[in-house]
């Protein structure tokens, strides 16, 4: 297309200016490749994989590079294609399509690099996955809400993900298997909420424009309880009267989820305990960080498991626990909502804890700084 | 001085015809070109080693869908239209081949899917081009609503990722054409812009720039304009068909998002490789390296190991970088805002207007009106408001339809003041921002930077508030004067730097977008304020308070645009911007000041969005903007400037905000409800056709 000779020189005159990093080579060579910035999920899980990646375990052996991809498929593919040309050993990615990146993801492993995918999932089988299982989370917080229901059952209204995702349609599907099996639960409105609070909040608007919360019995949400929570309470209700929702990890959420009237620092109505009747679950954002470090186990020969199920986190009025310092140890004792004081976003997703991450903890996930 | 300035370039281009008039015709493909040579020799030089043939081809098919997509998208600004379906109809193709190979097949023809996928295309094409010419509806709006019709059928045919595109597709189109010396995808690049040099030098070729420059004048001069325009749509459909395919082939499987999000890249690249929105000048062969533009860009990022949060800072610089470069010359805007400083400075020096400089009073000689004389009777109401009327009722009458339709269907809708209520507080974030779009749109720009300036304000807003009544009085300014300050950099752009609005609002709302995530580094801290809280949620004698404020709003929003001096230069400005500076209007001031009201109005929504949510989040003034724009259109606006009332676009807000009220309300699918949306939009336009003067 062009003369080869001349870019060539230019190259070799401008390859003498570039950066040269020897001190790296001794380290593996990691990229990050992540979707969207501009939500707190995926800020939240970048935080904890660069706190994992500076931990004291792994910084002498990892050099991690960040590289987003925005909502764009096609720019994905086109960045794994660069980060392989760059020389990756592994890459660590937040797949925007679990199919649209199959072809990359091959060439990648072809080449010996060592892709993993947290969150969600890549179907070409030479990749690593590690998420939760979608179904299982849709399924029990569906039964959770028709147990609160009880036998008289009642209406629901029903807010989902975003649209034409594998993620949203695994979820949305097999909760609406449970509530088929059950006549007496009625779903009287369904809306795309997109996965955000402020979005969850505007549909409910719409809902409510032609509907009551008098003949709403229980909401199933994959994100905006909290929401729905603060606007019973501004048309009126009082924390008791609060109806049964299914939802999202948020820290917001969790709080709300405490017995009314419990001290809490920093809390501030809505974002204070009041009791509500809740389920709790999320797609846990530490995915990311035990991604890195199960990369690395592999990139030093360890057997690493193709598919990783992590454990779903549901957390119920019986189990909600607030934490006072937010380290690993104290929530593996069984804390799991934080003090508004420290988490002043009532938004940022709260299943931080796992068994499998004693590197990160509450710190990681806020600014990226890992544990002691 | 501009006259004498034309003479000046002429004469230079007498002296040497053959190059300096190529030069001149091409310069924004020239530009480009170099851009693009100058990009790969920086990637070249600062990778780890030299690329080799292998990274070249990757590089070859990842900018190939892009690439192709542009190609059918320039076809159509060309002709001074607009595209928004194209990254749709990629998806649909997708879907479309995804879903209907047979997975046990061992082989597939890769003619026969290649010709199904470009008749897909073809035929959402000749959707639009049907109701574009033939129809003569404005082309941003129909594809608007293709765009939705489309992302509906696609969810239809494939509700979640899956399917299975045939390997021989993938071993055909990622392969080499020629082994080891040229990929598949440039030979495939090669290929389209030979069939386009072709497509030029036929007389649709010429018909497509004649209407792109003037079609009144190519309607004189005997070109078919609306087959010509049909034509181009299906064109272009057939090239969004073909990129569909190619991304088919490169990712071996269906999603039904994987195009939509190409949209606003398209657009970048077409701009980049020196088309000029509007139509008349340009060609695909730009684009094409626009597109490359665009994607080496993401490798010298990726490279310089620019942090995340920087990224989308430094692709908004470097748009911006490149289109000026492409438009360094004598007769820039640029060069003749420099060239007018220096006579504006001698004539502040002189205490006089540039134009009194040198000679003397030119004013014209007016008559003083005859005193006393009857004065003409001014005709009715009806009559004087005869075309903002025409042009503002089909978004009332199908408002009221939809009002309609939902107490029959949901009921608790007409005879409740709750659902009243509920529309007014959900419409007042569009009526806000259809007033700061409408105002751009009226001067023929757009404003694309309103996203990121909805979701930065609220954010620094919660940031500074912290949930403090106190902490408003003085977070409330500061925001909208940040919000001031976006709107005046926009203007100043537009007018100063020559940047088409398109480019420059796109590159504002990227650097807007990164001052947001860097200011909150990525998780937006604070909330809102109890007393905000309450104007958005609160009642006051059964309503919510903005309640009052939209209707203050909508006064003040009325009067601004058909009462005062800046609201006649809007329009004047619109009508012909030459026609208006002859005519003594500040052309320049009236730009900066209508991208200073939408950015104003950007700001005020994300601070009563933040009420509202009660805190404010990364990416949350993103889906407003395409409905900002769509209320303007429906509300009987024209999108090339110069025709529109703030009312009507107030109808668009209503009825589009009615519709999603009555949507969320059922139990329809959401494929369905896509649909249903487009089909209303598009119903909306048709009533609002032009007739054939």
């Amino acid at each position: 297309m062009m003369g080869a000779r001349l870019l060539l020189a230019g190259g070799l005159a401008l390859s003498l200016i570039a950066p040269m990093t020897a001190q790296a080579a001794q380290k593996h060579k990691i990229f990050l490749s992540m979707s969207y910035i501009g939500n707190d999920w995926q800020a939240e899980a970048a935080n904890m994989v660069k706190a994992m990646a500076s931990h004291k375990s792994l910084a002498d052996k990892v050099s991690l590079e960040v590289q987003v991809a925005g909502p764009n498929a096609q720019r994905q593919i086109q960045q794994l294609n660069a980060m392989v040309q760059a020389g990756a050993e592994a890459i660590v990615v937040y797949p925007i399509s679990p199919t649209a990146l199959n072809q990359v993801v091959k060439n990648a492993c072809d080449k010996g690099v060592k892709i993993f995918a947290y969150d969600a999932e890549i179907t070409e089988p030479c990749a690593y996955n590690i998420h939760i299982d979608q179904e299982e989370a849709g399924r029990k917080t569906a039964e959770w809400l028709v147990d609160k229901l009880g036998s008289k059952g009642g209406n629901i209204v029903v807010i989902t993900g975003v649209p034409g995702t594998s993620v949203d349609t695994l979820r949305t599907k097999a909760a609406k298997e449970v509530f088929a099996k059950h006549p007496n639960i009625k779903i009287v409105a369904e809306a795309v909420g997109m996965w955000s609070q402020a979005v969850a909040r505007t549909e409910l608007s719409k809902i409510l424009a032609t509907q009551s919360w008098d003949h709403i019995d229980g909401l199933w949400m994959q994100v905006g309880c909290y929401t729905a929570n603060a606007m019973q309470l501004e048309a009126g209700k009082k924390p008791n009267q609060l109806i049964p929702c299914a939802g999202e990890g948020s820290n917001g959420g969790r709080i709300q989820m405490l017995p009314l009237g419990t001290e809490v620092e920093g809390a501030a109505s809505p974002y204070a305990p009041l009791g509500a009747s809740r389920i709790s679950y999320a797609s846990p954002p530490y995915s990311g960080a035990l991604a890195l470090k199960l990369a690395v186990e592999a990139l030093e020969g360890k057997d690493v498991a193709k598919t990783t199920i992590l454990p779903l986190p549901l957390v119920t009025n019986d189990t909600i626990k607030l934490c006072q310092e937010g380290t690993w140890e104290e929530m593996k004792a069984g804390c799991n909502a934080f003090k508004p004081s420290i988490v002043p976003n009532p938004g940022w997703f709260a299943s931080i804890f796992s068994e499998q991450t004693p590197e990160v903890g509450l710190e990681a996930a806020l600014v990226g700084q890992p544990e002691k | 001085m501009s006259v004498s300035a034309a003479l000046r370039s002429e004469a230079g281009g007498r002296r040497r015809p053959g190059f300096g008039i190529l030069f001149a015709r091409h310069r924004g493909l020239i530009t480009a070109a170099i851009v693009f040579v100058l990009l790969f020799i920086v990637v070249n030089a600062i990778s780890a080693g030299h690329l080799s043939y292998f990274d070249f081809s990757f590089m070859a098919s990842g900018g190939a869908t892009l690439a192709l997509a542009a190609v059918g998208e320039t076809i159509v600004i060309l002709t001074g239209g607009f595209d928004l379906s194209a990254g749709a109809v990629i998806s649909l193709v997708n879907v479309v081949l995804a879903s209907s190979m047979d997975p046990t097949a061992p082989h597939a023809s890769v003619v026969l899917w290649t010709l199904a996928g470009i008749g897909v295309g073809m035929a959402t094409g000749a959707f639009n081009g049907v109701f574009i010419a033939f129809l003569r509806l404005q082309p941003i709006v129909v594809t608007l609503s293709t765009m939705f019709i489309l992302q509906g059928v696609t969810l239809l045919v494939m509700e979640k990722p899956g399917g299975f595109v045939n390997a021989d597709l993938g071993g055909f189109y990622l392969g080499d054409a020629v082994p080891g010396r040229l990929p598949m995808p440039v030979l495939l690049l090669v290929c389209v812009g030979l069939l386009w040099l072709y497509l030029k030098s036929t007389r649709f070729g010429a018909a497509l720039y004649a209407i792109g420059s003037d079609d009144d004048a190519a309607r004189s001069a005997g070109v078919r304009v609306a087959l010509t325009r049909l034509l181009a749509y299906i064109v272009a459909g057939g090239c969004y068909g073909l990129a569909g395919v190619f991304i088919s082939a490169q990712t071996g499987s269906g999603d039904p998002l994987v195009g939509n999000p190409l949209l606003l890249s398209i657009f970048a690249a077409v701009v980049l490789g020196g088309t000029r929105l509007g139509g008349g000048r340009g060609g695909p062969v730009g684009s094409m390296i626009g597109a490359y533009i665009l994607m080496s860009v993401v490798n010298v990022l990726l490279v310089l190991n620019v942090s995340a949060y920087y990224s989308t800072i430094a692709e908004g610089v470097i748009l911006l970088l490149a289109v000026l470069a492409a438009s360094i010359s004598a007769d820039s805007d640029l060069a003749k805002q420099i060239r007018f400083a220096a006579l504006r400075f001698a004539a502040w020096r002189a205490g006089a207007l540039p134009r009194q400089i040198g000679g003397g009073d030119r004013r014209l000689r007016r008559e003083p009106p005859a005193r006393g004389g009857a004065r003409a009777a001014a005709p009715p109401f009806w009559i004087r408001n005869r075309e903002a009327l025409r042009y503002a009722l089909p978004a009332y009458v199908l408002f009221v339809l939809v009002v309609i339709a939902t107490e029959l269907w949901l009921g608790n809708a007409a005879f409740h003041w709750g659902y009243w209520n509920s529309l007014i507080v959900l419409s007042s974030f569009l009526a806000i921002l259809a007033l700061g779009q409408g105002a751009v749109i009226l001067t023929g720009g757009l404003d694309l930077s309103v996203p990121w300036t909805v979701g930065l304000s609220g954010i620094l807003l919660a940031g500074i508030v912290q949930g403090s009544d106190q902490a408003l009085l003085y977070a409330l300014p500061i925001v909208i004067a940040i919000a001031l300050v976006v709107g005046f950099v926009n203007g100043v752009g537009v007018v100063a730097l020559g940047v088409s609005p398109i480019v420059m609002t796109l590159a504002t709302n990227g650097i807007l977008q990164g001052a947001a995530l860097l200011y909150s580094n990525g998780t937006p801290a604070g909330f809102s304020s109890p007393w905000l809280r309450w104007f958005m949620t609160g009642k006051i004698l059964d309503a919510t308070p903005v309640v009052f404020f939209v209707m203050a709003f909508v006064i003040v929003a009325v009067t601004l645009l058909a009462r005062t001096p800046f609201g006649r230069r809007i329009y004047a400005v619109g009508n012909g911007a030459r026609a208006a500076k002859l005519s003594g209007v500040p052309v320049g001031r009236t730009l900066i000041g209508v991208y200073m009201l939408s950015s104003l109005c950007a700001g005020l929504v994300g601070v009563l969005l933040t009420g509202f949510s009660g805190q404010a989040s990364l990416g949350m003034g993103d889906e407003y903007l395409l409905p900002s724009i769509a209320v303007v259109v429906v509300g009987g606006a024209i999108i090339t400037g110069g025709r529109g009332h703030y009312l009507g676009m107030l109808g668009g807000v209503l009825l589009l905000t009615a519709l999603q009220t009555m949507l969320a309300g059922s139990n329809l699918p959401y494929a369905t409800r896509a649909i249903l949306y487009g089909l209303v939009v598009l119903g909306a336009v048709v009533a609002l056709r032009e007739e054939r003067d």
